[in-house]
């Protein structure tokens, strides 16, 4: 049996709208952003979830990081041995806009996990040394977050997410804002590094060709709810373009999300 | 960009303050042979010097600049210290900030300086109302600096440091004071203006020491020299605060200025 490390139950949340005026939007039926939706991921699972702009693909990472309280259900971790509640270090996040601490270097922002968990020195320098050898930035290490590019920026991001040795990251977009050369090389970077930790990864995605040349399971999410589930059984190193049974998985995503 | 240019801003700033106390220096010899006004209301740097060595010699430049100092101190700590505080609550508990800020902006309408006499009738003649009068005259605009500072932290930022381990006690001191900091150093300089004026006020109001009362006595007795001699230190003590204040900054805020220029 595989190990369930995270478990989404009957989870609903919704946003109070500001657009409609205050006194009629309680005639109208509240619009669940998720609703009730129910999802199982395994440990060490790399999980892509696609679906249009606006279906609530960030609301749920962001019930999930534990910034955002459900409404309704729960979100359970390892096997249901823990309960959502607030952020923790365990399930690192990396965001679409880095958000490195612009007043730390490169070193320093890598090192911000393992200092808050109260390391000793040398044991956070090993472990900054290890990650910025690992995205290949060694040279900025003295650097400010505002002197490097914007991919160096995102691959900062995810060290510093990775250097905490949470087993679970949670990716929203992390590579949207980069050129596709650029992108190219991180989603080759990011299976590197997963190949090595093997963190449970739920990674958000516009693009399908990117979910499904990462993905273990991409999930189609669609009016707050899961439409599809669908593992990807091809080996990652034949996962590419000019491979029929790779743009056969494309266009059967492609036919879900053009549905909408 | 200013290698390429060669060009030296500390030099020509230095130069230009040389600049004009030689003009100074030579429009007050000037003076003194076209009598454009009376020499004795216009006189030049060397006769502000000599001033300055006599009030060195009986020990009292020492008395009035320290006295000035110690109200300064006084003043200023505690009013950026009761900014801070104050400021770090408004603009966390709502309730706390729609409660003070209109009363605080009704306070802030009448100039501080309309306040002295009242100060002087609750707290006597004495340190007290002096200190009184510098410490409310900073503290009001400051409050705004600390507040704009707290709220501009970028959510995102306390969400990754959650994220990474951060308890609320490592999120405050590594992600809301460096995004506060900017804000609170650059009032802090706007604020020593204010520090200043109210002291010479306070000094020109009742006092028998410091640098403003340096100036109402020298009025009295038409020592304009002395007054000249004044104004020189208070440019002077100004000068160096401010430029303690730029210190820390260049310190703590290094990260700010490795960014791009606008426009090169
Ligand atoms: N803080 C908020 N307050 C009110 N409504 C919100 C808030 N955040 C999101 N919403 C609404 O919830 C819905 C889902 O937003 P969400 O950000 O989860 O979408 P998304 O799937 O991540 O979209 P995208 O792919 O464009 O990032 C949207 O209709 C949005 O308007
Ligand atoms: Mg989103």
């Amino acid at each position: 049996m595989a190990y369930t490390k995270i478990e989404i139950r009957h989870l609903s949340k919704h946003y109070e709208d500001f657009a409609t005026g205050s006194k009629k939007a309680q005639d109208i039926p509240r619009k669940n952003v998720i609703d009730n939706l129910n999802l199982k991921i395994n440990a060490r699972e790399f999980i892509c979830v696609l679906g249009h702009s606006g279906c609530g693909k960030s609301t749920l990472l962001n019930l999930i990081a534990g910034y955002i309280k459900p409404d309704e259900g729960e979100i359970l971790i390892n096997e249901g041995k823990e309960k959502v509640t607030g952020p923790s270090p365990n399930r690192g996040v990396v965001f679409q806009e880095h958000a490195l601490f612009p007043w730390y270097t490169v070193e320093q922002n890598i090192g911000f996990g393992p200092k808050m968990a109260h390391k000793n020195k040398e044991t956070i320098q090993q472990i900054v040394d290890e990650y910025i050898t690992m995205i290949g930035l060694e040279e900025y290490r003295k650097c400010y977050p505002d002197q490097l590019s914007g991919g160096m920026k995102q691959r900062v991001g995810i060290a510093r997410a990775f250097a905490n040795e949470a087993d679970i990251l949670l990716m929203d977009e992390p590579f949207s804002a980069l050129d596709e050369f650029t992108r190219a090389n991180m989603q080759k970077e990011l299976l590197k590094i997963w190949g090595r930790n093997k963190a449970t990864v739920v990674f958000i995605t516009h693009s399908i060709e990117e979910a499904v040349l990462l993905a273990d399971r991409v999930i189609v999410m669609g009016e707050g709810k899961v439409v599809t589930d669908t593992g990807i059984e091809m080996p990652r190193e034949e996962r590419e373009l000019n491979n029929p049974k790779f743009m056969d998985y494309v266009n059967y995503f492609k036919g879900y999300i053009q549905d909408k | 960009m200013k290698r390429k240019r060669r060009y030296n801003s500390t030099a020509v700033r230095i130069g230009s303050i040389i600049a004009f106390v030689v003009i100074w220096q030579l429009f007050s010899f000037y003076n003194e042979k076209a009598e454009l006004m009376n020499p004795v209301f216009l006189p030049g740097p060397i006769d502000v010097f000599r001033t300055m060595l006599e009030y060195l010699e009986d020990g009292t430049l020492f008395k009035h600049v320290s006295a000035s100092l110690i109200r300064i101190f006084k003043g200023y700590f505690l009013g950026i210290s009761i900014a801070i505080l104050l400021g770090y609550f408004m603009a966390k508990i709502r309730i706390l900030n729609d409660v003070l800020d209109p009363v605080l902006g009704i306070f802030g309408s009448i100039p501080p300086y309309a306040f002295c006499p009242l100060f002087i009738i609750w707290f006597g003649i004495g340190e007290v109302s002096k200190v009184f009068l510098i410490t409310y005259t900073t503290l009001l605009p400051m409050i705004g600096y600390v507040v704009q500072g707290v709220r501009s932290v970028d959510p995102l930022l306390i969400r990754s440091a959650k994220s990474l381990g951060g308890s609320e006690l490592q999120v405050f001191f590594r992600v809301l004071v460096p995004s506060a900091l900017p804000f609170v150093l650059n009032g802090m300089k706007v604020c020593l203006g204010l520090t200043f004026s109210a002291l010479i006020v306070a000094e020109m109001m009742g006092a028998s020491t410091g640098l403003g009362y340096i100036i109402v006595n020298a009025r009295n007795w038409f020592l304009v020299s002395d007054m000249f001699l004044s104004l020189v230190l208070i440019a002077l003590i100004y000068t160096i605060i401010k430029q303690i204040i730029c210190l820390l900054e260049a310190k703590f805020l290094k990260w700010k200025k490795s960014g791009m220029d606008a426009i090169e």
